[in-house]
This record gives structure tokens, sequence and C-alpha cells, in this order.
């Protein structure tokens, strides 16, 4: 499975198992020291692979980030 | 807000250095591999591609291109004896919580409470920076860590890119 945050990306490579954070590059898991959060995104990556039905199958987790943020090239 | 539009910020960037356009990989489909038991039996191993090495490891090159390089991490490593050094990506809170990006302690916690079946004895960090001999990767350089997977018996690989 990957864990993903760019999710145009990983949608045209399309790996057989996905999840898509719609968080920052650096911090797939979330912010320092919130283990419930970390946690849980690694939990739902994991159980993809229980749940996929078909190859490509690109999941969008509903975390979301508590500011708007840019990308590395900004 | 909306999924930042990565391939279409790249395309722009190349083009502002006068590079020729980029040729991104497109797949229309992939396969599947049934997992054919239940998570609570999986052995499971993971990889980071973000400039992550062990204390008294070599520094990755942060600028890396080409670099295949790739690092076995002991299963039992402690998450605070780790450093970082990759110019793509802002690693100030990994610094400070390397779980942020290479989640070590959670899979563990995951594997006492018998959620997965347990983690192999190495973990995995390589095919970091910018890799665009597409072949070596698809022909030589995952297939031999496929190898090394099958070697520890794992069942499930998480891939985490930074």
């Amino acid at each position: 499975m990957l864990l993903s945050t760019g999710r145009d990306l990983t949608a045209q490579v399309l790996p057989p198992r996905s999840a898509f954070v719609n968080f920052p590059m650096g911090n797939p898991f979330g912010h320092p020291q919130d283990v419930e959060t970390q946690r849980a995104i690694l939990f739902a990556t994991l159980r993809l692979a229980e749940t996929a039905q078909k190859g490509g199958t690109l999941v969008d987790l509903d975390h979301e980030w508590d500011e708007d943020f840019a990308t590395a090239l900004d | 807000m909306e999924p930042i539009r990565y391939v279409d910020r790249l395309n722009e960037h190349y083009r502002s250095q006068g590079f020729p356009a980029y040729k991104w990989v497109v797949h229309e489909g992939a396969p599947l591999t049934p997992l054919g038991k239940p998570l609570a039996e999986c052995t499971v191993s993971m990889l980071t591609s973000g400039g992550i090495s062990r204390s008294d490891a070599e520094p990755w090159n942060p600028n890396a291109r080409n670099d295949f390089r790739l690092d076995a991490i002991e299963v039992s490593a402690p998450s605070d004896d780790f450093q970082i050094h990759d110019a793509y990506y802002d690693h100030r809170d990994a610094d400070e919580d390397l779980n942020c990006v290479f989640p070590i302690d959670r899979l563990r916690e995951l594997a006492q409470a018998g959620v997965i079946g347990g983690i192999a004895p190495r973990l995995w960090s390589g095919f970091m920076g910018r890799i665009y001999k597409r072949r070596a990767v698809l022909e030589e350089e995952a297939p031999a860590l496929a190898r090394e997977l099958e070697k520890d018996k794992v069942d499930l690989f998480v891939l985490v890119p930074a």
C-alpha cells in the first residue's frame, strides 16, 4: 500500500492500493506527537489490504490539515 | 482546501527552468494480489523515501539524483535515533517526531495490540531524491528489494513517500 500526499501524481501512477491524505509533504501521518492521528492514518492505510477489491484503488482519507499549505516549490 | 496539483506545478516549474516537458508515468490500471489472510496474521514492513537514516549511519545526500542506496532499518530502532537529510520537503516536524513520516512507533503499537500479525525484522529507507532511471527501478532495484521482502516473509509493504 502507498500513503500519498500528492493525489494527482498517485492517480496517474495508480499503484495497486493507495490512500491519499490532504496533508503537506513531510507530514503524511500528521503533526509531531499526535499519536492518535498518526495511528489512525497508518491503520487506514493497512486496512486497504483487506478492503480494496481491485487494482488501482485510491481511497481519500477524511483527515483535514488545520491550515492551508503550499508546496516546496513555493 | 483542494489537493495541490503537483503535476501542473512541476510542469510549470520545469518549463520556467527551460527543461523539455517531463514524461510522467501514467498507468490505466494496476494488478491486485489478494491478501489471502486477515491483517491480524500479516507480517508488515515499511519503506520511507524521505532521506532518513540512523544517527550512526551516513547522512543521505539532500539533493540526491539517481541514488539507489537502500538502508535496512532494524525493527527495534528507537524513533529518536535518526537523522533526515532531504532538500525536497520540509522535515522540521519529522526531525522532532519521526512518526510524522515514518511511523515506526505506531507500527509497533499496532503489532503489540494484535491489529497486525507482526513486523518484519527489517524496515527500509531508500529511493530518496529524484530518480530518473525508470527502467533501473522497474527491472533491477525494485525486484531486488522484493527479494529481500520475500526473505523476511513480508505479507504487506507500506510505501511512504515523504
